[in-house]
């Protein structure tokens, strides 16, 4: 396994600080209170125009305010059961939210609150926010009031590809010929497709495949969320299944990286976003789903995946406000 | 103490400047007011990224990485010790635009965790200049780079900001977070000069250690010349005795000793070293025993370079190589 260097202080034996050290008071760091003052204006953005979701006392994830009506975007996949679900926008909690759509490429969902004359945040039309751009976003609220976290843009846009590919969620016989299904993952999209054991994998999207490395070449140049059409073939029946692909490591696991585990709580799913923002702002799981904000008030993002311990992912503005309009328009699920 | 190298790197840089950028004033504020000097950080920040980014690099260990910055024309390298690991060790240098040069490890101080390497392919290499008047104090605002997590060409290396929130003569500490793949990558101020190296985390979240440039300019020359200092954690000084060549030899009349055997995949086997070749010269000095022989080289360590006078085929030639670790 690759080792990336960086030793711990423990491990080493040595204390933090040799004798005589200066310390910086807490108020004055990076995250301290006195240094959060002076976003002030940009907090108050966040009071009005981010939710949060609670259960119970407990705050499951956050999300961004994007119609006057109620409509919310979060992280689809930290957001659980809906029915005991308090949201929280500005001083006001609201119960019963309605799931309208998700979006799986994106891991998001737009959810709704019976609500009226909320502010919704103002999307930049900046096409990339320059690296070293202020962004703030949500930190720990409480229940009359949201606190910042802030931090800077800190990598460049770009896709970022689920780690280890896409999968289908089969097992396949290793002794078959062909690709004969020899297990269907529980809570894949081979399973709410209604692939069996023993049906033969004959196509994918249209294109012949014969061996378990054609059916992983084609699979790695997908993406999580995108639905493919697999031909299979059961007994003396052809079948055309739509199953929707997963990220390999959310459906089966990973292995824990000395990274990893000197990240805190970092998101489960991850990877595999078309496009993400990256910046440095303090944040764990929870914090995920809300507006990132620039020093104008505008949303130039929306918190999507915390990585590690220094690098948390956003959709671009641009693509977020896309998003939401397409959700908007889809039928409601339920 | 300052080296004539170090000043004459820095007289340089001052003169191919149009301005030697003052200690941004932000920096005495003990926090930003108002969006005002918010933006100030800001604007400083994204001023000096763009230089910095250029000259902070990627070093490919093979089975790892970490980080380095180039700080002169000739590709200079400062890093961190547990990252060269030792003196005279070769690596790839990964560039942000995904160039590779081939680089090798100089001096390194293992109880500060402070090392230098050198590009060795020749050409101009994007560099940033060294905070050498010692100016940094707490509080100050500063920004990390580095190669988290290894090189990914698509993300490119990955800024933080913070500010310097403890000091002592040996660290400083920093709210910038860091992982691994960041050791040995570059702390900057404002005005992008490069003021510290980074080395290690605490458990907590917000322990960030660097090696302070004051650290480097102390044992400059030292590490320069390619010197294994002090005793401390980050780096193990080879031991001598444990130097590795891989050849059975025997006597021989006349001068010299001949070669018997050559190990598979020895430092000898990998120089092109054959059963007859005869050696008649180690480091200068003739050889005449197996016994003799034996003794030079239990003076050796791993990695230390060995260059030996040869007789082959009755035509004599020089081959220089590099021992291995005969316990690794």
């Amino acid at each position: 396994m690759a080792d990336f260097r960086l030793p711990i202080l423990l491990l080493l034996g040595l204390s933090a600080m040799g004798p005589g050290a200066q310390s910086l008071e807490s108020t004055y760091r990076t995250a301290g209170p006195a240094v959060h003052a002076a976003f002030d204006s940009v907090r108050d953005v966040l009071q009005t125009s981010s939710a949060v979701f609670q259960r119970g006392r407990r705050e499951v994830i956050f999300g961004t305010v994007v119609s006057a009506d109620g409509h919310i975007l979060t992280k689809a996949s930290e957001l659980g059961e809906l029915e005991d679900l308090t949201v929280l926008v500005d001083r006001e909690a609201y119960t019963h939210p309605r799931l309208l759509a998700e979006d799986p490429a994106w891991d998001v969902a737009l959810v709704k609150i019976e609500a009226s004359n909320l502010v919704p945040v103002r999307w930049s039309t900046i096409d990339e926010a320059p690296q070293g751009t202020w962004v703030v976003t949500n930190g720990a609220t409480t229940r009359r009031q949201r606190r910042v976290q802030v931090g800077v843009v800190a990598a460049n846009e770009r896709e970022v590809f689920a780690k280890g590919g896409t999968v289908l969620g089969v097992e396949l016989d290793p002794d078959a010929e062909g690709l004969r299904v020899a297990g269907v993952t529980e809570g894949s999209g081979a399973e709410a497709a209604g692939m069996e054991s023993g049906d033969r994998i004959v196509a994918v999207g249209g294109r012949e495949i014969a061996s378990r490395e054609e059916l992983l070449k084609d699979l790695k140049e997908r993406r999580v969320g995108e639905r493919v059409t697999i031909r299979v073939r059961r007994g003396e029946q052809t079948i055309d299944l739509e199953v929707e692909l997963a990220g390999r490591a959310e459906l089966f696991g990973e292995e824990q990286t000395r990274n990893d585990a000197m990240s805190g709580e970092f998101s489960e799913r991850r990877t595999g976003f078309p496009r993400v923002m990256q910046h440095d702002a303090m944040a764990n799981k929870h914090y995920m789903g809300g507006p990132v904000l620039n020093l104008e008030g505008e949303c130039i993002g929306v918190n999507i995946a915390r990585f590690s311990r220094c690098e948390t992912y956003a959709i671009p503005s641009l693509e977020a406000a896309e998003l939401v309009k397409r959700l908007m328009d889809e039928p409601a699920l339920r | 103490m300052m080296s004539s190298r170090l000043l004459v790197l820095a007289t340089g840089v001052a003169l191919s400047l149009p301005l030697l950028a003052e200690r941004p004033e932000i920096n005495d504020k003990r926090a930003p007011a108002d969006r005002g000097d918010l933006e100030k950080i800001q604007s400083l920040l994204t001023t000096a990224l763009p230089a910095a980014r250029q000259a902070t690099v990627c070093i490919d260990l093979g089975e790892g990485s970490g980080s380095g910055v180039v700080i002169s024309p000739e590709g200079l390298i400062l890093t961190a010790a547990h990252v060269t690991g030792g003196v005279g060790k070769e690596f790839t240098v990964v560039f942000e635009d995904g160039r590779k040069v081939k680089a090798r490890s100089l001096g390194l101080n293992s109880e500060s965790d402070a090392a230098m390497a050198k590009i060795i392919e020749e050409g101009t290499y994007p560099f940033v200049r060294v905070e050498d008047q010692d100016r940094t104090k707490l509080g100050d605002w500063v920004f990390a780079l580095g190669h988290s997590g290894g090189f990914d060409k698509e993300r490119g290396s990955v800024v933080r900001l913070g500010r310097i929130v403890r000091s002592s003569n040996s660290t400083v500490q920093s709210d910038c977070n860091l992982i691994g793949g960041d050791s040995g990558g570059p702390l900057f101020d404002l005005t992008g000069r490069l003021v510290g190296i980074h080395s290690r985390v605490g458990q907590r979240l917000p322990e960030n250690m660097h090696v302070p440039m004051r650290e480097f300019l102390k044992h400059w020359d030292s590490m320069a010349d390619s010197e294994f200092l002090g005793e401390g954690p980050f780096a193990k000084k080879p031991e001598k005795g444990k130097g590795f060549l891989g050849v059975s030899v025997e006597a021989r009349e006349g001068a010299g000793v001949r070669v018997r055997r050559v190990g598979r995949e020895s430092p000898a086997e990998r120089a092109g070293i054959k059963a007859g070749d005869v050696f008649l010269k180690m480091d200068g000095e003739a050889l005449e025993s197996k016994e003799q022989f034996a003794e030079l080289l239990k003076e050796k360590a791993p990695d230390d370079p060995v260059a030996f006078e040869m007789l082959r085929d009755g035509k004599t030639e020089t081959l220089t190589l590099r021992l291995a670790d005969r316990d690794g």
